[in-house]
């Protein structure tokens, strides 16, 4: 039976650029339709993709709605990692955040993409 | 059997489900192919229907990926049929 495999996400762009925010979606999309496993993980700005009520009001031409993928992303078993510092210097807890996701540090980063079979960075 | 059918190879197929997945963006036909596979038996045929042209060559990629069968597509009045056979 063939290995599992990982594609590791990294978005760093948020809601002020659609099309940006969206692409790391489809992507994850694609894998888990694909059965790889994927672990999307928000720095910087990408955060605020995953505050609650955020995903709702981005949506860019030719991509589908944060607001349908996040929820499909999740149910096919995507992990959510958010940067802990970047969390803390905009005022985000893990209250303010989807259920699901989970805020984490540099070595839990490391850790994925290292166990990975590959990973992006948006 | 050529990845261009025919309305006839399309009915000698005995379609299990036909998915709607037209006017959705991507990666929304893929979904929709992966969650109807889910409600069908190895064997079965589902028909996807797109309205991104780019679907028939993402579904032939998937399906080869993860080890279904892609039969081909066959063009409708604005959209295409594509027919995968669940094989595993």
């Amino acid at each position: 039976m063939a290995e599992t495999q990982k594609l590791v996400i990294m978005v760093t762009h948020g809601p002020a650029e659609p099309e940006l925010a969206s692409i790391p979606f489809s992507m994850a999309g694609g894998a888990l339709a694909s059965d790889v496993d994927v672990v999307m993980g928000f720095q910087g700005d990408g955060c605020l993709l995953v505050k609650k009520g955020v995903a709702d009001t981005v949506a860019a031409p030719g991509f589908t709605p944060l607001r349908e993928l996040l929820p499909t992303i999740q149910e096919l078993g995507g992990k959510i990692l958010v940067c802990s510092p970047c969390c803390k210097s905009r005022g985000l807890t893990e209250a303010d955040l989807l259920d699901g996701a989970e805020i984490v540090a540099a070595g839990r980063f490391v850790a994925e993409i290292t166990s990975a079979t590959n990973s992006l960075t948006y | 059997m050529s990845t261009v059918l025919t309305e006839a190879d399309v009915a000698a197929l005995c379609v299990a489900k036909v998915v709607d997945a037209r006017g959705t963006g991507c990666p929304g036909p893929l979904l929709e192919a992966k969650k109807a596979m889910a409600g069908i038996a190895v064997g079965d045929v589902i028909e996807l229907w797109s309205s991104d042209p780019q679907t028939k060559a993402d579904v032939a990629a998937w399906a080869g990926k993860v080890g279904h069968g892609f039969l081909g597509a066959v063009a409708a009045q604005g959209y295409d049929r594509v027919l995968v056979r669940r094989a595993r």
